[in-house]
């Protein structure tokens, strides 16, 4: 028998509940740990080891870099374990004791690959690894399971998106598509047996809004990313040599300290990138996760999508680039993409529909419970931007965050 | 350093235009190349040779010029000067201390063999002896010879022949003094045929006549002047001793043909010291082929080769694939449609290996081709401006010899961190190469990577070299896929590491189960014996009817252990291939086609 909602509830008021977390070394995952631990909650985080640091040296880390307060940490055990296996490759005894112990499960782990070639690393993470939590959830006494979902579990489609379970058959990658059948499944099996389930669905997560701080440069950051390693090639160009890789791409130095990268991007009439900031995305799960007892499926979106114009204007005015300018589909056939146009075409080919989003996400739900507790989305403007960029700079993108980095890429 | 000398015999042909080793041209004898004084050296250290007469010339003829440096450098990283000038040290300490120098008995056979080929060209001094002793097989342990013989003629040969079988003495024959194989050796003679250096080119018949110790690359030298082109074999090897010993496999016969399809007539010493030509109606039938060891049919002392004609439009281009399934069937493809003229599938081994001048850069590299750009596999083919154009339409990316330009000479930056995220993050769903093979991105690549002969020299760590690699490097052959495989001067990098034991077949190229099958066969018994191991490369011949397939094994062959590991493998892997060559249509070992290299390649492939 599965306790009730009201003893849950009343378990976690009294902190006693055991979260058992699961992406918890992730952008998200982190993110969620550290504010349950700041709030009392007692935390089971399952990791593994990778690249040469150890399930320890990788949590350790993460928790230097949120800062957290050794008072705040003791209510923090991690379990080295593998998402991909069955029993997460545990003994038979620890996987009893987390039969035994878990009273709620957060499910952050996810493979975000968009690529078909990663089918099925996508799949293995998205779909297998998922089935493995639930079978803890189900084999155990786990009464509440947190699934961390994503708002384009919509698919292809234009309109409005409801905050329930959706149909879908038309997806614009692998990732949709195995969050898609992953919130399905996840649906069937805690009613099944008799768990309480939500789905938070976000958009496109960037870092802190109010510092700028963040673990992961993906997506939104990716293309900013790029148009600087441009823009210090093309300068050291001019700068240090004879300049004619620049002159023959047509990058110059404007008057007014300008480097003009002639880039097209093209864009749409409608549609924007819908972006929320992490402590938005945190506050909002933990106040969704505290009123609704009963579980519901929440969007958790920004109202205010950003445009790509808005994002070109952000970009140059911060780091003085001209020449980036939208422009409509027609005008590659009166002059054809330069290799900087290919490059960002081949960016959008990957993000485009995100980019350029026509979509509208319902989340009367989740606003219900949000606006009544005064978790409110900010705008993705220019002064968060340029937190956003500076940091991300300031940490070169991520690798000079953590030790014993792997290729450039933040080992956590 | 001095014990791990390849044995390719590079230090003894001009293929980085730096000159050879004055004393080796002059003496002939290997002793007197970097390569002998390595083993000599080591042979000293090892306490194996006594100082001879022989032993101080050969140091004292060394001038430390440093051209050696230059060439061993090149496929080895290794600067035998450093040797050359430690052997010269040793000399001198010892003729200070006045140290003993033996004087090899000379004997009754010797004086015969001096009145073959004069005073200066047989020997029984040690310090030459060590030199034809050993090589980096690691089956075949240190064999010294009694005596080293340099004939200069088909006479002179003869008569070298006569005298060992009155002596009933054991007796091998050597082209350019390199081995690697473990074949040459014996406790009786060694013929070194290096001073027959003969040669003519007659065009009306479209034939080369060499004689034995000519190099495959100094003919191709010669005949590449003149617009002509031979089936290559590997640079330093000789073209009799090559065609005997593996009919000349290289990949230029998709179109030439292998074994008898490229020779006209040779000239033997048969094993009584008589001579015969193959062309004779009373000759020995070399054409035929069984697929067991057989004994040598005598000594090639000259070969009528055929020559091949070349446009001035050829190119090389390198097609990308991420599976050997998608590549081995490319390749056949081309074979079976007769397009282009050299064709192989090559991994992302010999492919680092062959564009890095460092072991440390290859490494580097590897993952950025594999891992980061998708390119596991490529299919090289080299064909003139209608094959070009014609796998151009086959609607895949391509590597063309600009491209290849770029990425040869921007390896370093290629293999660099601070650029790779915009293909890393970029979360295709394409392979990168498919990217970066758009023609309008070359400028970008460009700017990114600095294509230079000064960016690819910084990959060197020794200063010293680093001019001459950005020298080098500016000549255009350097990153011409046509000049690179019709010279094939950087296959030898595939043994930088550590030496490589090549497993050489003829497969039928219309059953990949089987060749994946054999792949597989040869990794599974490399990974029980704890044995390094790559795919080496695959090349299509006779319209891709079959192929000829390489896999190696990595051994440092001065390190007991490692020679173990292969010794203890053969036992998995020698019934393993006779089963094959046995039950398989189509399947031929080139262990069997060695001293059979004369036959007609339908004897093997189709028997």
């Amino acid at each position: 028998m599965r306790i009730s909602r009201d003893t849950i509830a009343g378990r976690r008021r009294d902190r006693e509940t055991i979260f058992f977390l699961t992406g918890g070394t992730g952008f998200i995952g982190s993110h969620l740990a550290v504010d349950l631990l700041k709030n009392g909650h007692k935390v089971l985080l399952l990791a593994r080891p990778r690249n040469r640091l150890s399930v320890r040296q990788r949590i350790d880390q993460l928790l230097d870099w949120f800062a957290l307060e050794p008072r705040h940490c003791k209510n923090l055990e991690v379990v080295e374990g593998s998402l991909d296996a069955p029993n997460f490759d545990l003994s038979e005894k620890d996987f009893g004791r987390l039969l035994h112990d878990v009273d709620e499960i957060i499910h952050c782990a996810s493979n975000t690959s968009f690529s078909e070639r990663k089918r099925a690393a996508v799949e293995r993470a998205n779909i297998d690894g998922l089935r493995n939590v639930l079978d803890l959830a189900a084999g155990g006494r786990c009464s509440f399971f947190h699934y961390v979902s994503t708002a384009y579990v919509a698919g292809r489609k234009d309109g409005i998106c409801r905050e329930e379970l959706l149909e879908s058959d038309a997806f614009t990658n692998v990732y949709e598509e195995t969050k898609c059948r992953a919130e399905r499944i996840v649906s069937e099996q805690c009613e099944r047996e008799g768990i309480g389930l939500s789905v938070y669905r976000p958009s496109i997560v960037y870092g802190n809004s109010r510092t700028g701080r963040s673990t992961r440069f993906s997506a939104v950051y990716y293309p900013i990313r790029t148009i600087l390693f441009l823009r210090d090639l093309y300068d050291a160009d001019i700068r240090e040599r004879d300049g004619s890789k620049a002159r023959e791409m047509d990058v110059r130095l404007s008057g007014n300290g300008f480097l003009h990268l002639p880039i097209r991007v093209e864009v749409s009439e409608k549609g924007g990138v819908n972006l929320i900031p992490i402590d938005y995305f945190v506050d909002a799960f933990m106040a969704l996760m505290e009123e609704c007892m009963d579980g519901g499926i929440f969007h958790i979106v920004n109202r205010r999508s950003v445009r790509i114009e808005d994002l070109i204007d952000y970009t140059s005015r911060l780091f003085k680039i001209g020449g980036m300018e939208p422009c409509s589909p027609g005008a590659f056939i009166e002059k054809p993409k330069n290799a900087l146009e290919i490059l960002f075409d081949t960016y959008l080919e990957v993000y485009g529909p995100y980019m350029r989003d026509t979509r509208t996400f319902e989340d009367q739900k989740a606003q219900a419970i949000l606006s009544r507790k005064n978790v409110v989305c900010p705008d993705f403007d220019f002064n968060v931007y340029s937190r956003c960029m500076k940091y991300a700079i300031e940490c070169r993108w991520g690798t000079a965050l953590f030790q014993d980095k792997c290729e450039g890429k933040p080992s956590l | 350093m001095a014990a791990q000398c390849r044995h390719y015999a590079m230090c003894k042909i001009d293929y980085l235009g730096t000159g050879v080793c004055a004393s080796g041209q002059m003496k002939h004898y290997v002793s007197y190349y970097p390569q002998g004084r390595m083993d000599i050296y080591a042979a000293l250290a090892c306490e194996l040779i006594p100082v001879t007469d022989a032993l101080l010339d050969i140091a004292d003829t060394c001038d430390l010029c440093g051209i050696c440096d230059k060439q061993c450098h090149f496929y080895t990283e290794m600067k035998p000067s450093l040797v050359m000038a430690a052997l010269k040290d040793y000399v001198a300490c010892y003729r200070e201390k006045g140290g003993n120098i033996e004087k090899p008995r000379m004997d009754n056979a010797l004086r015969k063999l001096h009145s073959v080929v004069g005073e200066e060209w047989a020997s029984n001094d040690p310090a030459i002896l060590v030199t034809y002793a050993d090589d980096p097989c690691p089956l075949t342990p240190m064999r010294m010879p009694r005596y080293v013989v340099l004939p200069r003629t088909r006479d002179e040969v003869a008569g070298i022949v006569r005298l060992a079988r009155e002596w009933q003495m054991p007796m091998v024959v050597r082209g350019n003094g390199g081995s690697t194989a473990g074949f040459v050796f014996t406790d009786g003679i060694v013929i070194d045929l290096n001073r027959m250096k003969g040669m003519e080119i007659d065009r009306e018949n479209w034939v080369a006549v060499v004689e034995a110790g000519v190099t495959s690359y100094d003919l191709q030298k010669e005949v590449s002047r003149q617009g002509l082109r031979i089936n290559a074999a590997e640079p330093a090897a000789t073209v009799c001793g090559n065609i005997i010993c593996s009919g000349t496999f290289s990949t230029w016969i998709n179109a030439y043909g292998t074994a008898a399809d490229n020779m006209v007539d040779a000239e033997f010493v048969a094993p009584d010291g008589s001579t015969f030509r193959l062309g004779e109606k009373t000759a020995p039938n070399l054409f035929a082929y069984k697929h067991e060891d057989v004994p040598s049919p005598g000594i090639c002392t000259k070969a009528h080769v055929r020559l091949h004609p070349v446009t001035e439009d050829e190119e090389g281009i390198l097609v990308p694939f991420s599976s050997f399934e998608e590549a081995v069937a490319f390749a056949r493809e081309l074979s079976m449609r007769r397009i282009g003229i050299a064709i192989a599938v090559l991994g992302e081994h010999y492919l680092s290996a062959f564009t890095s001048p460092t072991e440390d850069l290859a490494v580097r590299v590897r993952p950025a081709l594999t891992e980061l750009l998708g390119i596991k596999y490529v299919v090289l083919v080299i064909g003139d401006r209608y094959a070009i154009s014609a796998i151009k339409t086959m609607g895949r990316p391509v590597i063309d010899n600009a491209l290849f330009r770029i990425l040869a000479l921007g390896l370093p930056r290629l293999a660099a961190d601070e650029w790779q995220f915009f293909i890393r993050d970029l979360d295709w769903n394409h392979n990168a190469f498919e990217l970066l093979a758009k023609e309008n991105m070359r400028p970008l690549l460009s700017a990114i990577l600095e294509p230079s002969p000064e960016n690819i020299a910084s990959a060197v760590n020794d200063p010293d070299l680093r001019d001459f690699y950005a020298r080098l490097y500016a000549k255009p052959e350097m990153t011409d896929l046509v000049w690179l495989n019709t010279f094939r001067i950087v296959s030898a990098r595939m043994s930088r590491h550590k030496h490589m034991f090549a497993l050489i077949l003829y497969v039928p190229l219309d059953k990949q189960q089987l060749i994946d099958d054999i792949m597989r066969e040869f990794a599974g018994i490399a990974d029980r014996h704890g044995i390094t191991h790559h795919f080496g490369f695959l090349t299509p011949l006779d319209m891709g009817k079959r192929a000829i397939l390489e896999y190696d094994y990595y051994c440092n062959h001065r390190d007991e252990s490692d020679r173990k590991r292969i010794q203890e493998a053969m036992p998995e892997l020698v019934p393993m291939i006779e089963g094959l060559c046995r039950d398989v249509k189509g399947v031929a070992w080139m262990k069997h086609i060695v001293s059979q290299g004369f036959s007609r390649k339908e004897q093997f492939l189709y028997t």
